[in-house]
């Protein structure tokens, strides 16, 4: 009876102590791995395969799925991280340095060398410098631009600029009433780009004097003003940054605008640093063009007005085109008094409205 | 508070105004009594004035250099404007709230078409009135509004179109109210003269044998 008794407790102490070894086991084995990559990190390569998975995630690894479109296999885009990365580190700053930059640069200019004046003032006497279609071309074109410019501005520094102003709902209401309207009159910038170009093209090519123009950095290098045709070296170079400018923005903003053409996003963070380095540069340089053909000129923003400019204007800025108008104005009023047909008025500029 | 105004009674108001007053210019132009002529026809009146309606959509061969911006630009505007006014889906339920009649909407793509056309339009020829010495000269301030109203119709729909803020589809209906209410009293009712006014033109020379 005795020896069943012992044999009994003994069965039971086998039983607990193989059950707190199990527990103790099961604690402790999962442990042994991670003590001994943290004794020797070299010998503990412990394969983790969630590690791996989330690795291959980032790496961009395109996996299977059903779901069939386009970057339909990609978990999560790694460049994207990039493109943010660039967004916010380096497009949004080095954008804001360069537009204020340009600003305090022209003020400056302003204030120190002030407007450029007619030589010798205006004479009174005016010559048609725009028609009616190219000064409807080129507000057309202005009004998109800054439409876009604007609704584009706010929509990269919003964050920074509206948010304390409008609090995060009302910027969220101008963000919305902005991108919609940005993406609506995107691709009417493209029609105005195209206008512009066909307009304005053929005065816009390289011609003789404008190396020198730009040598003598159109008069304020070495003093006094440089000779140039209908447009100077400088409108050139603006011409071109625009229409090239714009074509890129129209472009690449096509690509944003419609993502129903099977682009993925690779294609889109392309499009999207394209846009958003060539709105950047057209609109600081446009700050240049606009304070030239305002305040910094004297007399030019008539020409985009009421479409004429001063006689002495034109002899000071653009002596070869005044040269031409009274030219071909001449040979019309010889054909004229021939004739007898044309007046002095309708022979003044060879540009025709309409 | 001013969301339920706009929903509300502001839109009553915009809506009689806008019934009232075009009934009132219509009827009072209407009412207008011409002396009798007592003349011997040389052609019919009726004809001439339905001839008239139908040549007043095509410019003149003598006029078509001239006129090309203000005809291309006149198209798109009224053509887009009129495609986004009656087909734009959302314009469509909102009529079928209002009236329970209803018609198939056009596709997103083409409401985006018709918009850009009517702003490039709208845009075109405001810019010819502004800039071209004549237009300049014969416009007067009715002119400029009317078409910076439309304009700003236009385009605060166009922000609201992503329906994703109350405050933007409230900022466009309160400027269709506007637009609404000024409507009677500019030259924005010519959207309802145009048709009589031609053919009374074309009724009176076509009565004395002339094509208008």
């Amino acid at each position: 009876m005795a020896a069943h008794k012992k044999t009994g407790a003994r069965h039971h102490r086998i039983i607990v102590w193989s059950l707190l070894s199990l527990v103790g086991l099961t604690l402790l084995l999962p442990l042994i791995p991670y003590a001994v990559a943290y004794v020797n990190p070299e010998t503990g390569g412990v394969p983790n395969p969630g590690a791996d998975l989330w690795r291959a995630v980032r790496e961009a690894d395109v996996g299977t799925t059903q779901v069939q479109g386009v970057d339909t296999g990609v978990l999560i885009n790694a460049n994207g991280e990039r493109w943010r990365h660039f967004r916010m580190n380096q497009l949004i700053p080095i954008g804001a340095m360069l537009m204020g930059s340009v600003l305090a640069l022209i003020v400056l200019f302003y204030l120190v060398r002030g407007p450029l004046r007619i030589q010798g003032g205006p004479s009174g006497k005016k010559i048609q410098r725009f028609s009616v279609f190219e000064r409807i071309t080129h507000w057309f074109t202005v009004s998109l631009f800054w439409l876009l410019a604007l609704t584009g501005l706010i929509l990269l520094y919003g964050r920074f600029v509206l948010i304390p102003v409008l609090g995060p709902e009302g910027f969220g209401l101008t963000a919305s009433a902005c991108k919609e309207a940005h993406n609506l009159f995107g691709p009417m910038f493209l029609v105005a780009i195209l206008m512009m170009f066909v307009t304005f093209v053929k005065d816009n090519i390289y011609a003789r004097g404008d190396l020198n123009w730009l040598l003598k950095g159109g008069g304020m290098l070495g003093g006094g003003h440089v000779s140039a045709g209908r447009f100077n070296a400088g409108e050139k170079i603006w011409f071109w940054i625009a229409v090239l400018g714009g074509l890129v923005l129209s472009a690449s903003g096509l690509v944003l605008d419609f993502a129903v053409f099977g682009q993925g996003r690779a294609v889109m963070e392309i499009s999207h640093v394209l846009h958003g380095i060539a709105a950047l540069v057209v609109i600081t340089v446009s700050f240049g063009h606009v304070y030239l053909g305002t305040a910094g000129v004297e007399g030019t923003i008539g020409s985009m007005t009421n479409g004429y400019v001063d006689e002495a204007w034109a002899k000071t800025h653009h002596d070869r085109w005044y040269a031409e108008v009274k030219a071909a104005a001449g040979k019309t009023e010889e054909a004229g008094s021939v004739g007898g047909g044309a007046t002095a008025s309708s022979v003044v500029s060879p540009v025709r409205d309409g | 508070m001013f969301a339920q105004l706009v929903d509300g009674i502001f839109w009553n108001i915009a809506l009689w105004v806008f019934g009232i007053g075009v009934l009132w210019r219509i009827l009072s132009i209407f009412r207008v009594r011409n002396k009798v002529d007592y003349s011997v026809p040389r052609g019919s009146g009726l004809a001439g004035a339905i001839g008239a309606n139908l040549r007043r959509f095509i410019p003149r061969r003598e006029m078509i250099s001239r006129t090309r911006l203000q005809v291309v630009a006149g198209y798109l505007f009224h053509l887009g404007l009129f495609a986004l006014l009656v087909f734009a889906a959302p314009h469509v339920l909102f009529i079928e709230a209002q009236t329970g009649l209803n018609w198939t909407p056009m596709p997103y793509w083409a409401f985006i078409v018709s918009a850009q056309l009517a702003f490039i339009g709208l845009m075109l020829l405001w810019f010819h009135r502004v800039m071209h010495p004549v237009t300049r000269l014969i416009s007067d301030a009715d002119d400029h509004i009317a078409a910076i109203l439309t304009f700003v119709v236009m385009l605060t729909g166009c922000m609201a179109l992503i329906e994703g803020f109350d405050g933007l589809r409230v900022l466009h209906r309160f400027m269709v109210e506007l637009w609404l209410v000024y409507f009677p009293f500019s030259r924005l009712m010519h959207a309802f003269m145009f048709i009589p006014s031609r053919a009374f033109t074309g009724a009176w020379f076509g009565r004395r044998g002339v094509k208008a």
